[in-house]
């Protein structure tokens, strides 16, 4: 048992036993910490993991607390009805604001969430159904059954199983195919498109899972409290919940609860040692709230939670599952069959032609070098067959169907792996992770199965795959090692490793030999040159006129946009206008 | 260790003698936060308070609630079951008081609102509201408007629970006084214009205009008002009678009429009101502490709560020992029955159908004269 | 709804406006050079005119000790900085910045804060009171980030708005407060009454707006900020201090946040935290410009103005609800716009 799990324990034995041994009040504290791990949680997800920064979530906890209030003061309405209407309600609303607002990440889409946060303050104070500023008095607890939990001591049974249930799904979610897409989120979405996931529609996912479980912590807030009024879903609470986040960190969903634990607990010492420093009154907790959380930000950007974690020593999940079933693979297009065909491709980017007039073709199971010297517009050919740019004229096809103009996520589906130039790994996430990613096409299970774990064996499947793909380039050993922990040359070696995790019919790779040392560059030869005697038909683009001289079949020349020269190697390395070319600026 | 050492202390003074164990009053209060300007002078009442009460000790334990309802509640949760008082205080805010209500119901604990709020009848069983009830309050501008002709009103009154009950207040005199109200408009403390609202009462063109603010808050209509011309009587409440609203207004509020309790001109008060006496002495021991000018009514109704709980206190400390369920049922059963408790803010008779128990004695018209607010006679 | 209450609404909207119009320069200047949403430059406002009132009542405000103790911070962290690279020499230049200037304007504002001075005297305390707020907050608080996120810097500003609030609590109190007008004429235009404050307001705004174009399309640090804004890495390469420039757009910052609060202390109320609220607006009106360019920026924010009083007229009840709900359709229009989201994507 590992210590994580050790601690994990500990805390669980904690919860269990408070109730029976903590005073009357510590039991209102640890209610109140359990609300706020839920709305945490969401955030941590949304914020820390997703990368998308919103200081609205007190709207949806409001959305949850009303709902039950109405439904259960004026029409009488059972709680659990209040309950199936505020997340109803919630999830309608969150919808509409994520359509909106999730497409704006960076720095719009926190401004938007204070000032959807402040519009709704007001509509909470001024809707005559919601009791305007008075608010709603009188929501009776819940009941199970014939028991009413109707004492803080109850409540706290309910509000803890809710919270832990919450984290556990949130940490089976993290762990799965839905998981690492959404763990990409926030630095590497250009490569999660690449890999088929849809980034946007993933995203609002996180948001409406995020509102959701705020919206679920207003429920137990609106029945534990049996009072409902506009204040605590003021501004400043969104400010305060996504405090509790930062400092939680995004590296473990059980931040959430550390985030949510320090800053309550904070808070109410803050509130009772203060005022014996200082006469006159003020809201001095919140000056040092404020002072704590500059050199928290200055000093440890990740929260606190990867230092409990460390403590815990690192949680390395290594263990490959055995003896799962492969996965279904792509049926392959015999040798010599057409694949790509880039006819008259052209890209403007202002005045300048970057790609003019360019055709070319690959065939299965070779490998096609695409050259030239820098500026030559080689990147903007791959970005354009791979969907990140698109064309202003010329036709791109795979297979006979076009693809110019298709996102990324689609050319994908259709077949076609890639590599970056710059290496686009999951810094954080295992080797094993990261190039689970790129079979994520081949599994379907979404964030629902994640979470109540009916994905086992699909994920074994998936695993198993990424851990042959690692075998297949070399890296089994690093398996469990975090990938921003390898050195470049093996880094480039994991990113064809999730390419090939695809199953892709073509590989396309960008520059794979930048930067790696000679006998980097050797053993990456041999791997490509391995790779097309098992069948991979490969798009090489590449600088290097060495590398690529004694790897490829064949070989396309760029120069300014222009393809200058096609052929085989020894041919086009004689070509005058090649040499011209590449040494022309020299010579 | 601290909290041990208490309680030995507390077991001790239990084992001497009943009658003079400790009665410990829970507080909660808004110093800070949206109600701040109104919570620090509640909060200042309490520097002033005795040491005991009705003849047993008292200790006050006062906790900051930021004026944010949730922590209002948080906090009297935590007084009644951490500190074990016998009765709570509070809060300086609407939804603050009714969350603490619900709390002193839930926990059977005697609680004594600082804050006009009303209930479901059923609920005020252990709630006891110190404050004048607002429709005591506006039913003396009520009064004057009627007497002066006024037909109709212009309200203009916070965007908040505050605004809320002005509204009303000044809406159920209506149809008695025989004038309507016109508009409801509403407005923030801190917006920086009311011009739109303004405008909108100008356009009524109402006789009288009531401002349903507090503090300085009540101002700015006011001023703008004055600004744009508007001749009639300007009305306020309750709780923007203070001195900083006068720094703010300047003469623009010169004439604004208000009504409040005794305690705000107790110079000017007739020897006969019952009230003189005590409102003198505190006012005058307030502003000592707090500067001359610091007078206000909120602290006052601490003074009052706590004078309450000091004609109750004898009663039941007959039945039971402070610390436990019985002293509290005992407390609330005296607090029902208290007679005749003059406080800074006129005469308290509690009945079981009536929780404030104040009567006409408790309010009085002022109006501001030469950048003070003076007695209307 | 006539014509008179149009104009008087025109008049209020443009008022308020013009205030919210240079808190959206400011911001956005901020924003263009460090990445740094500055939700903090309401309370430059707030601590402003606040100040102005309690020098009026011949007391001293209590932002000298901001400035004192905001000193001392950034003194600490700069020599920190000077002797973990030896450069001892810097050591008198950061005591002479951080530690003496600051307590020379307490000095000053202590000495001179009971004597009541004329009017003008106080506004320039005020001014030095205020201004160096922005450079103090910037070295102690952003610039140990400037590397960071745009999300990251948001948290600190948010951390920044808290301890603002929290010390203006402390200083001035929860009562409003209002300080006497500059001028206190008025003149009829139409059926509208002008008074000579609005004038004032109006007329700052102008001079300001055009200052700031002057300083940009002029000087050489204006083409510094310019070109941080649009590059900072290429800025860095060509030798442009970008630190400096983070200095420049903060004290600029600061400096129309304390001329905004000096102008409108005398035409409403001013409560401790009317300041996140004014900000906020000055953001709105900074987006619905695009956040992009200044006079679409001050447009917007005067529309932002014009939107309040008409709303206050129409439905007061829900004028925050409209003006922050208006930026919706804005947002709909501006994702709709970036059709590619990886352009913004963070770097990790």
């Amino acid at each position: 048992m590992s210590r994580g799990r050790v601690l994990i324990a500990l805390f669980m034995f904690y919860l269990a036993a408070a109730p029976f041994l903590l005073p009357e009040f510590y039991v209102t504290l640890m209610n109140f910490i359990g609300l706020a791990t839920l709305v945490t949680l969401g955030l941590i997800l949304l914020t820390g993991v997703a990368g998308l920064m919103s200081f609205g979530q007190q709207v949806f906890v409001g959305f949850g607390a009303y709902a039950t209030g109405v439904l259960t003061t004026i029409y009488g309405a059972s709680p659990w009805l209040g309950l199936a209407a505020g997340l109803a309600f919630t999830a309608a609303a969150a919808l509409g604001l994520g359509l909106i607002t999730v497409r704006l990440s960076g720095h719009y889409l926190p401004i938007s969430t204070i000032a959807w946060g402040i519009a709704f303050y007001y509509a909470f104070g001024n809707l005559e159904i919601l009791g305007r500023y008075n608010g709603i008095q009188g929501i009776p607890p819940v009941g199970i059954g014939g028991w009413l939990l109707d004492t803080g001591r109850e409540s706290y049974a309910l509000i803890w199983a809710v919270a832990l249930a919450a984290l556990v799904a949130a940490a089976n979610l993290l762990n799965s195919r839905a998981g690492r897409a959404i763990r990409a989120l926030r630095f590497r979405a250009t490569m999660a498109e690449a890999f088929g996931v849809d980034t946007a529609r993933l995203k609002l996912v996180v948001f409406l899972y995020a509102a959701l479980l705020a919206a679920l912590s207003g429920w137990l807030y609106a029945h534990f409290l049996r009072f409902v009024s506009p204040g605590p879903f003021s501004v400043h609470l969104g400010i305060e919940y996504l405090f509790m986040a930062v400092v939680g960190g995004a590296a473990n969903v059980w931040g959430a609860v550390v985030g949510a634990s320090l800053l309550t607990l904070l808070k109410e010492w803050l509130k009772d040692i203060l005022p014996k420093f200082f006469e006159q009154s003020g809201n001095y907790e919140v000056i040092v709230f404020g002072l704590l959380m500059l050199p928290l930000l200055h000093r440890a950007r990740d929260g606190l939670a990867p230092l409990l974690a460390r403590l815990a020593g690192g949680a390395r999940r290594s263990a490959v599952p055995a003896g799962a079933p492969e996965l279904a693979s792509r049926e392959r297009p015999a040798a010599g069959e057409p694949l790509l065909e880039v006819s008259a491709l052209r890209k403007n980017f202002g005045g300048l032609a970057a790609v003019r007039d360019v055709s070319f073709a690959i065939r299965a199971g070779e490998i096609l070098g695409l050259i030239g010297p820098n500026g030559a517009g080689k990147s903007t050919v791959f970005n354009l067959v791979t969907g990140v740019l698109a064309s202003d004229s010329g036709e791109i096809r795979f297979r006979g169907k076009r693809i110019d103009g298709l996102p990324s996520r689609r050319i994908a589906k259709l077949g076609i792996a890639r590599t970056f130039q710059h290496v686009n790994l999951v810094g954080a996430m295992s080797v094993l992770d990261n190039v689970a990613i790129g079979a994520h096409l081949r599994g379907g299970k979404g964030t629902v199965a994640a979470m109540l774990r009916l994905d086992r064996g699909e994920e074994r499947r998936l695993l198993a795959e990424a851990a042959r793909q690692i075998r297949r380039v070399g890296l089994e050993s690093h398996l469990a090692d975090p990938a921003a922990s390898l050195p470049l040359g093996q880094q480039r070696l994991v990113e064809i490793a999730r390419a090939l995790a695809a199953d892709p019919v073509l590989l396309l790779l960008d520059e794979p030999a930048a930067g790696l040392r000679y006998q980097e560059k050797r053993a990456l030869a041999e791997l490509l040159r391995r790779l097309r005697a098992e069948g991979v038909s490969i798009l090489l683009v590449e600088h290097d006129m060495e590398f690529v001289m004694g790897l490829v079949d064949r070989l396309v020349v760029m120069d300014f946009g222009e393809r200058i020269a096609e052929g085989l190697p020894s041919a086009v390395q004689s070509d005058p206008v090649v040499i011209e070319a590449y040494l022309g600026g020299v010579a | 260790m601290n909290r041990t050492f208490t309680a030995l202390l507390a077991a001790a003074a239990l084992g001497a003698t009943a009658a003079h164990a400790q009665v410990t009053v829970g507080v909660t209060l808004g110093a800070t936060g949206p109600g701040a300007s109104l919570g620090i002078h509640y909060k200042n009442a309490f520097q002033l308070m005795p040491n005991t009460l009705g003849g047993q000790p008292v200790k006050f334990i006062i906790l900051e609630d930021g004026s944010d309802a949730t922590n209002a509640g948080k906090n009297a949760r935590k007084l009644i079951t951490e500190d074990k008082v016998d009765v709570v205080m509070g809060s300086n805010g609407v939804p603050s008081s009714l969350q603490i209500a619900q709390v002193a119901f839930e926990t059977k604990t005697p609680y004594l609102c600082l804050t006009p709020i009303s209930l479901p009848p059923e609920r005020y069983h252990w709630t006891f509201i110190v404050p004048q009830p607002t429709e005591l309050m506006m039913g003396a501008v009520a009064e004057h408007m009627k007497a002066n002709g006024v037909k109709t009103v212009g309200f203009i009154g916070f965007s908040d629970a505050w605004g809320d009950l002005m509204y009303k207040a000044t809406e159920h005199w209506a149809a008695s006084h025989g004038y309507k109200v016109v508009t409801n408009e509403r407005y923030a403390r801190a917006d920086t214009s009311v011009t739109g609202q303004v405008l909108k009462i100008l356009a009524a063109n109402p006789d009288a205009v009531v401002v349903g603010g507090s503090g300085t808050g009540g101002a700015l209509p006011h001023v703008a008002l004055v600004e744009r011309g508007y001749k009639g009587r300007i009305y306020h409440n309750h709780g923007t009678v203070n001195r900083e609203f006068i720094k703010v207004g300047g003469k623009n509020v010169e004439g604004a009429i208000a009504p409040t309790g005794p305690l705000m001109v107790p110079e000017d008060l007739p020897d006969s009101h019952p009230s003189k006496a005590v409102s003198l002495d505190f006012t005058r021991r307030y502003e000592q502490a707090f500067g001359a000018g610091s007078r206000n009514a909120f602290g006052g109704y601490s003074h009052d709560a706590v004078r309450i709980l000091g004609a109750a206190i004898p009663e039941a400390v007959k039945k039971a020992k402070p610390g436990t369920p019985e002293f509290r049922a005992a407390l609330r059963d005296a607090l029902e029955n208290v007679k005749n408790v003059i406080g800074a803010h006129g005469v308290y008779n509690i009945t079981p159908q009536n929780h404030n128990g104040q009567d006409e004695r408790s309010r009085v018209l002022v109006q501001v004269r030469n950048g003070e607010w003076r007695l209307m006679k | 709804m006539s014509a008179d209450i149009v104009a008087w609404l025109v008049q209020d909207g443009i008022t308020n406006g013009a205030i919210y119009a240079l808190l959206a320069l400011a911001l956005l200047l901020v924003f263009a050079v460090t990445r740094v949403i500055f939700v903090p430059q309401g309370e430059y406002v707030t601590f402003a005119a606040l100040s102005l009132s309690l020098l009026e009542a011949g007391r001293m405000p209590g932002t000298v000790w901001i400035l004192v103790f905001g000193g001392l911070a950034a003194a600490a962290v700069e020599a920190a900085a000077a002797l973990r690279a030896r450069a001892f020499a810097a050591l008198p230049r950061i005591g002479l910045l951080y530690l003496a200037l600051p307590a020379a304007v307490a000095l000053l504002v202590g000495w001179a804060a009971p004597r009541q001075p004329a009017q003008w005297v106080q506004v320039l305390l005020v001014l030095a009171m205020v201004v160096p707020m922005g450079p103090i907050l910037y070295r102690v608080a952003y610039q140990p980030l400037a590397s960071a996120s745009v999300l990251v810097l948001f948290i600190v500003s948010m951390a920044v708005h808290y301890v603002l609030v929290g010390l203006s609590l402390v200083f001035f109190g929860g009562e409003g407060l209002r300080a006497r007008p500059i001028a206190e004429a008025k003149f009829r235009l139409g059926v509208v009454e002008v008074t000579a404050q609005s004038l004032w307001v109006l007329a700052a705004s102008v001079v300001l707006i055009f200052l700031l174009w002057l300083l940009f399309e002029r000087s050489i640090y204006g083409k510094a900020l310019r070109a941080t804004a649009m590059n900072r890495v290429g800025a860095r390469l060509v030798g442009i201090p970008t630190a400096l420039t983070g200095y420049l757009s903060f004290t600029l910052a600061s400096l129309i946040g304390a001329v905004s609060g000096i102008l409108i202390a005398p035409i409403t109320t001013l409560y401790y935290d009317t300041g996140f609220l004014i900000g906020l607006k000055g953001f709105v009106g900074a987006i619905l410009g695009g956040m992009a360019s200044y006079p679409l920026a001050a447009v917007g924010a005067v529309a932002v103005g014009l939107l309040e009083a008409f709303s206050s007229f129409w439905a007061s009840t829900y004028k925050e609800t409209i003006v922050f709900a208006v930026l919706i359709p804005v947002l709909i229009w501006l994702s709709l716009r970036s059709r590619h989201v990886e352009e913004e994507e963070e770097r990790e």
